[in-house]
């Protein structure tokens, strides 16, 4: 499937007066704004399953209809309306196919326990989720894709649902702030790594005297700055998703953002997977499509590594590795998306570089003359030469 | 049990005679009379074939062909007397058929006729004498008006009477009281009420109730259906009925007479006479898309006896199927010839769809798709979390509102197990409504492809048919 579905029921479709219908994007994040608390949410959650009801009582099938969201398409045209964070076209899950019936189950099974969650104030990860149920849930990915459907339906975030992911981003760097109270003081040592906050709605009093936020994809790298001492020398903060970014990491470096207008940039691997890890960055996932507009980071700039940095830093052969067939079919794929054509040409143009030049390159490739190249050279003349697309 | 060239004349000539019964509108008789001559060496049977329908045009007789043979030769000697007589005739009318005469002129021979005296009624009957064994006859013949019985032929009484010596006679009356019923009842309605009291015989003997079977005609779940070819279109007014009954076997492992249950054999009559299946309905069956019900065939062949065995698979081992379909005309005649009429294929796949329809359509949760069957594996889960959502909410108001959008009064809440199962009821009601929908729009585009083939001529079904009543003596 190329989108994420939004839920809404039809009944809810139905009314003139009901509040899960929109108008458009603008209109919907200040309607989310005032109803994501979780008083809202029960009410939500309430009428869904009168709705449930209503069906069941005139003998219909508790048919269900998925407004699909995506954040780009393959549309070569670029007459798409994929940054305009509407729905494109719909979906109907009801008791007619067999799988829509196990999607509908598992729906409702993660939604009890969410009303619970809201009902009792309490907060639970999607792992928690997982183990209510496990023989039926089978793999983590079904309660993800329920828990989608479900901010969907109820037109809230995730964490509105009192659901939290195991945080596993990282943070060090000039930055001060308060998680519910408790102090996080990066600056009394800016090299020392801090797990990015879970709860990033409770974040408050962000102090900070950095000149840029740099993401870096692995915490391999961000062990090596971190060791190399890099935020004592640099003022800045430098945050890791560790990989594909989670929900937290990219919120809190939305909040940051947000609350200090810094620049942002970011360095992943030359290779499919890294340029992939930047556009989830930049532009959000497919799979959260319908809370991209939350989580995305338009103003990140690309630092590296560029396919041409192998040749102006010298990398030797040995580090250069080729594409790999499911390289070039991720990279191709990838050079099809709107967005890339239409917000990041220059992305793309590098995009394409590296599958003509066939190979790819890790960032720690950059040290293989010295250890602390990355720190000491790569980072620093880029941010000052302007070296970022 | 063999059916020897006597007993098939026999058949034949009940038939036409229940044909007369039919287009009479009045209550009518049929008796068989079989009498052994006592003098008689070797030992004559006289076998009269009597009813009160209307007289006989003597076409039905003109229209049988002889063919002799050497087994034929000696059990019968070609002759047939016929004494018939209308309502508005003055005279009953005798008649002499004799069918060694090659020269068919000259076959027929009028005999003087006697006078009603005035007295109005109608009749006919025609007697034969065979050097068949009595028993074997008493025993053919039985089974064949037993067979019949299935049919419940509306305001027909049958009865057989035999008489092994003078002085000896002993009477079978076959057709039952609630055969002469006095509201009117119609073909399919008297053929799903004999077809059920068949079912409920002992392993579907025909003479054997059995109270360790299944005994009880409310565990019977009964589905019928008629098909007719278009009158405007094909002008043969030809009917299919259909009679499916699904049973489940209170306790299969405790009766010791249970029978294979994963067969259904499939009972045929044409035009009122227990016949062998046709090709074209044989395909028809086989062409019926089973899934839809649940039904998966295993294997498909045609029995000695000339019915269909249909073995199931995955059929749950307590679980029975009966069908029964007949096919005839709308409007009675007594036919010329006994060539058979050709039977059109989609009305036989039509009438047994339909039966199954009404069959799913009367019982809940019975012949539900594979499909609907899985899904309906997801309700008990999809009514417990729904209950839950209700019960565990902490908003009493709500809960209320819920309790009365299922019709259960709010003290029912403590009970969770029956919000539970009032949601799964409703799951459950709507699958199988989804169920007969789906069925519905997938037969659609079918039923109009089907339309266009019922006059079809070059249709390969229709090819290589052949006649399955012709009197092959």
């Amino acid at each position: 499937m190329d989108g994420i579905v939004r839920v809404v029921f039809q009944n809810f479709e139905l009314k003139s007066t009901s509040p899960i219908i929109r108008t458009n994007a603008g209109e919907e994040m200040s309607r989310r704004g005032s109803s994501s608390n979780p008083c809202d949410l029960l009410k939500k959650i309430k009428e869904f399953t009168r709705c449930l009801l209503e069906d069941l009582r005139r003998g219909r099938s508790p048919s269900v209809t998925l407004n699909r969201y995506r954040i780009y398409c393959t549309d070569p045209s670029g007459k798409c309306c994929c940054s305009s964070d509407l729905h494109m076209g719909k979906e109907i899950v009801s008791l007619q196919k067999e799988c829509h019936a196990y999607r509908l189950d598992v729906l409702l099974r993660v939604l009890l326990i969410i009303q619970q969650l809201l009902q009792e104030n309490r907060h639970g990860s999607k792992r928690d989720i997982y183990y209510m149920h496990p023989a039926v849930f089978s793999e983590q990915a079904v309660v993800d894709r329920a828990i989608n459907d479900i901010c969907i339906l109820l037109e809230c975030s995730r964490h509105n649902l009192n659901v939290v992911a195991v945080g596993k981003g990282l943070v060090m760097g000039w930055l001060k702030f308060f998680e519910a109270g408790k102090k996080f003081d990066c600056i009394n040592s800016p090299s020392k790594a801090h797990p990015v906050p879970v709860f990033v709605e409770e974040v408050e009093g962000i102090v900070s005297v950095a000149q840029y936020i740099l993401i870096v994809e692995k915490e391999a790298v961000f062990q090596r700055l971190a060791d190399d001492r890099f935020c004592d020398t640099n003022n800045c903060i430098v945050i890791t998703g560790r990989g594909y970014p989670d929900v937290p990491t990219r919120r809190f470096l939305r909040l940051l953002i947000e609350n200090l207008c810094l620049p942002v940039y970011c360095l992943v691997d030359c290779d499919p997977y890294g340029f992939d890890i930047l556009t989830t960055y930049r532009f959000g996932s497919m799979q959260m499509a319908y809370d991209a507009k939350f989580l995305r980071v338009p103003e990140i700039r690309w630092l590296g590594a560029f396919p041409s940095d192998s040749k102006k830093y010298g990398l030797p052969e040995r580090c250069l590795l080729p594409l790999t067939a499911g390289d070039m079919k991720k990279a191709e794929a990838m050079l099809l998306r709107c967005y890339l054509q239409r917000e990041a040409p220059k992305w793309r143009s590098e995009l394409e570089m590296m599958m003509q030049r066939g190979v790819k390159f890790e960032i720690e490739a950059l040290s293989a003359s010295s250890i602390s190249f990355l720190a000491e050279k790569y980072i620093p003349s880029k941010i000052q030469g302007g070296g970022y697309i | 049990m063999e059916i020897t060239c006597s007993q098939r004349l026999c058949q034949i000539l009940i038939c036409s005679a229940v044909q007369r019964c039919r287009i009479s509108d009045q209550l009518c008789r049929l008796s068989v009379v079989l009498k052994r001559c006592p003098d008689s060496d070797p030992p004559v049977i006289r076998v009269s074939i009597s009813d009160t329908g209307i007289g006989s045009c003597l076409q039905e007789f003109q229209g049988l062909i002889y063919r002799r043979n050497h087994a034929s030769a000696e059990k019968w000697d070609g002759m047939l007397f016929i004494t018939t007589t209308s309502i508005s005739d003055n005279e009953i009318f005798h008649y002499h058929l004799n069918f060694k005469e090659s020269a068919a002129a000259r076959r027929l021979t009028r005999l003087p006729s006697t006078t009603k005296n005035g007295l109005k009624f109608s009749g006919t009957e025609v007697s034969l004498s065979t050097w068949e064994c009595i028993d074997d006859l008493v025993e053919g013949i039985t089974c064949f008006f037993q067979k019949m019985l299935i049919l419940k032929v509306p305001k027909v009484a049958v009865e057989l009477v035999v008489e092994r010596m003078t002085g000896s006679r002993e009477n079978f009356l076959l057709a039952k009281d609630d055969n002469l019923l006095p509201c009117p009842m119609s073909n399919i309605e008297c053929l799903a009420l004999g077809f059920q009291d068949y079912v409920l015989k002992h392993g579907n003997m025909f003479d054997k109730q059995c109270p360790a079977c299944l005994s009880r005609r409310e565990h019977l779940k009964v589905g019928s259906g008629v098909a007719c070819s278009s009158d405007s279109l094909a002008s043969t007014g030809q009917l299919m009925e259909a009679v499916v009954i699904f049973r489940e076997l209170p306790d299969a492992s405790s009766l010791s007479c249970l029978r294979e249950c994963s067969t259904t054999k499939v009972i045929y009559f044409q035009d009122f006479l227990p016949s062998v299946i046709p090709q074209s309905p044989l395909n028809a069956l086989r062409s019926i898309d089973w899934e839809n019900y649940g039904l998966t065939i295993k294997t498909y062949v045609v029995g000695e006896s000339g019915h269909a065995v249909i073995e199931w698979e995955n059929l749950p081992p307590s679980t029975h199927i009966d069908i029964v379909l007949h096919c005839y005309h709308k409007k009675v005649k007594i036919p010329r010839t006994w060539q058979k009429t050709q039977v059109d294929r989609n009305l036989a796949k039509k009438a047994v769809k339909l039966a199954l329809d009404n069959l799913k359509e009367r019982y809940k949760g019975t012949l539900l798709s594979a499909h609907a069957v899985k899904i309906c594996s997801y309700a008990l889960d999809l009514a417990r979390t729904i209950s839950n959502l209700i019960l565990l909410s902490n908003d009493k108001e709500f809960q209320g509102e819920c309790l009365s959008l299922l019709g259960l009064q709010p003290q029912q809440m403590g009970e969770g197990k029956e919000v539970e199962d009032c949601i799964q009821e409703k799951i459950i009601a709507v699958i199988e409504i989804n169920d007969r929908k789906s069925r519905k729009s997938r037969n659609a585009p079918d039923f109009l492809f089907e339309a266009e083939n019922i006059h079809e001529p070059e249709d390969e079904e229709f090819q290589g048919e052949e006649g399955v009543s012709i009197l092959d003596l």
